[in-house]
């Protein structure tokens, strides 16, 4: 579609916030501790839409929840019986705010595990109901390497709203797809003019020339690609890996980790299954009844962990499974960089 | 996905202890409905809860031409394990969730000599696949089962062996690891016994063989030496998984996930995968 875009300034834009949130049920970064988490919000003051990328955690969680509760069991003297759980997966349609590039990105490629196959359906139904209004950042963080990886951090189609905060004070909204434009009525951008595309360009274009030029971190994405897949045999992996502490936090902030466990709690007679986030960190991940254990030793977890989302998922699915928003590494305790343990591993000399 | 993950519930109709640590669970699906219409292939396997305490995935060890049940041997291993030996008994539930996964290449198999190498619970899966051509005995040539455990004792599906022994379709080699005073036939590792007493021939014959990983290894490897090619040695992986569905991430080796791409394979197949089995 022909993208439909308004121009206002940052009062505009916040009248533009109010009524999104007056006629829709919204989540925003919400502070809490110093860190900004997406949460449900009535009112501008509660929430940040632009806020610092280092400290925002992903939009993950509004599409696969950190736990679910599957099913509820309760058990008699004569018979076991189980029963979905009364919870809606998403009761109502929903607008987010606020959300990074790199999170959209992640959706998308999300999408692809989730459709294959068994086809998640409670996640799809997350993903339908829910509209994207994305806030292009200004300027990469030191851990952000977004535009050195498989996308185009400008055109996602995850994105139905793009706000862009152009030169001299002007804010541009875009509606990208069919949701996006119909969230954009004439009550929503009453405090906005339409622009067409020839005006908007050169000044979406100023404004990401100059966020590009802000990056610390740079790649060449297919070469380290090309070099990771034949690279499964280099004692590189022990030496990024030695100072990890399993603890799999970089795995839990991870837009697009999406390893769970299925477990189940029960006292007396009845009980929940549970599904909740896990990370192949864990040195229990593999670990099979009887004690055999593929991956018992550090280094090897952390080798699935950096060919899981630079090669095998590309090779699966099409799409690289990171997408450089450098929350793993922000969030570490041990300050392990993704993107320097890619790096270092591709510029050992290949054996074969 | 969370309605994905909520199982059918089953009637443990008849539980058999086969070896001391090992115990068949014959299942029926509570509602008779889904039990007529339950089908597998042999090969695949089901996700089986303890409901409350958690699941842990079993190949089903009967073959669907069986039809009313459905059984699953199950070793006592780890903590989900003991509690179903402590606590599963005739007339109590179980869920079930399945089944998943690929089946043994049955198309491949057609006209073939075929020859079964099991050791231990390794059996189980091979079982379903050995009943299902049995009840379909026309379709293949030769039929050779060879069998081995650390002791007799250890022996699993102790009285259907007699019926094959006793089937002259059939020709079936046991064999344990070390010598007891009241066996009279084969004693040593199940590689070994193939090599110097089953002397395979390779000519039209596929192989498949379950067991412990390094009978597996060292199976292929006397298979190798008989001159067998990848293509036609035929293993089931064990792999580590949860779902069941290709999300959970846990039965992953490089791209593939055991799962759905497996949990059959061929060597030729097993020899690309990344060295992390």
């Amino acid at each position: 579609m022909s993208a439909e875009i308004y121009v206002t300034d940052p009062a505009g834009l916040q009248k533009f916030y109010e009524a999104v949130m007056a006629s829709h049920e919204t989540y925003a970064p919400v502070e809490k501790f110093g860190n900004f988490d997406y949460r449900q919000v009535k009112n501008l003051s509660e929430c940040n839409p632009d806020p610092p990328i280092a400290k925002t955690w992903s939009i993950k969680p509004l599409f696969f929840p950190r736990t679910a509760k599957v099913m509820k069991i309760v058990a008699t003297s004569a018979a076991t019986d189980v029963s979905e759980t009364d919870e809606d997966p998403l009761a109502a349609p929903r607008v987010l705010i606020g959300v990074r590039h790199c999170d959209a990105r992640a959706l998308q490629v999300l999408d692809k595990v989730y459709s294959w196959d068994y086809i998640d359906t409670d996640y799809q139904k997350r993903r339908e109901n829910t509209v994207i209004i994305s806030a292009r950042c200004d300027k990469a963080d030191i851990h952000c390497f977004c535009t050195s990886l498989d996308y185009d951090v400008e055109n996602l189609d995850a994105i139905d709203v793009l706000i862009v905060n152009g030169p001299d004070g002007k804010v541009f909204i875009t509606a990208r797809t069919e949701k996006g434009s119909s969230l954009l009525n004439s009550d929503v951008t009453r405090h906005a003019s339409r622009v067409t595309t020839e005006e908007a360009a050169p000044q979406l274009k100023k404004q990401y020339d100059s966020f590009a030029a802000s990056f610390r971190l740079k790649m060449d994405y297919r070469e380290i690609n090309g070099k990771l897949s034949k690279i499964f045999d280099t004692p590189a992996f022990e030496t990024v890996s030695a100072s990890c502490v399993s603890c799999n936090t970089c795995a839990f902030v991870c837009p697009t980790c999406h390893c769970f466990k299925i477990s189940d709690e029960k006292v007396k007679d009845t009980g929940v299954r549970y599904k909740s986030y896990d990370s192949c960190n864990n040195g229990y991940f593999t670990l099979m009844a009887g004690g055999h254990n593929p991956r018992p030793a550090k280094y090897r977890r952390w080798r699935q962990r950096a060919l899981h989302k630079f090669v095998y998922y590309k090779e699966r699915f099409g799409e690289n499974l990171c997408v450089g928003c450098g929350k793993c590494t922000i969030s570490c305790p041990v300050t392990i960089s993704i993107f320097e343990v890619v790096n270092h591993v591709a510029s050992m000399p290949l054996t074969e | 996905m969370e309605q994905l993950l909520v199982p059918m519930i089953c009637r443990i109709d008849k539980v058999i202890q086969e070896t001391p640590d090992i115990r068949t669970y014959r299942l029926k699906i509570k509602d008779e409905g889904l039990m007529e219409k339950f089908s597998w292939m042999p090969g695949q396997f089901v996700e089986f809860s303890l409901l409350g305490a958690g699941e842990c995935t079993f190949c089903i060890a009967s073959s669907s031409t069986r039809k009313g049940y459905f059984d699953c041997s199950i070793k006592r291993a780890g903590v989900v394990t003991a509690d179903i030996h402590t606590q599963l008994e005739e007339g109590d539930d179980v869920g079930i969730r399945g089944p998943y996964g690929n089946w043994f290449p049955l198309e491949d198999l057609k006209g073939k000599n075929l020859l079964f190498v099991g050791g231990g619970i390794g059996l189980a899966p091979l079982r379903s696949l050995i009943q299902y051509c049995i009840d379909n005995r026309n379709d293949y040539k030769d039929f050779t089962i060879l069998y081995g455990a650390r002791t007799s004792a250890d022996l699993c599906y102790k009285d259907e062996i007699k019926e094959w022994q006793d089937n002259k379709t059939l020709k079936v080699i046991l064999t344990i690891d070390k010598p007891e005073d009241t066996w009279t036939t084969n004693v040593g590792v199940v590689p070994k016994i193939l090599e110097e007493v089953v002397k395979p021939a390779i000519e039209n014959t596929k192989v498949i063989t379950c067991g412990p990983p390094i009978m597996i290894k060292y199976t292929i490897l006397s298979l190798k030496k008989l001159g067998f090619a990848d293509r036609d040695i035929i293993t089931t992986l064990e792999m580590k998984m949860q779902c069941g569905l290709g999300k959970c991430g846990r039965c992953n080796i490089g791209s593939t996930y055991v799962c759905k791409d497996g949990p059959v394979f061929t060597n030729e197949q097993l020899k690309m995968l990344p060295d992390e089995f």
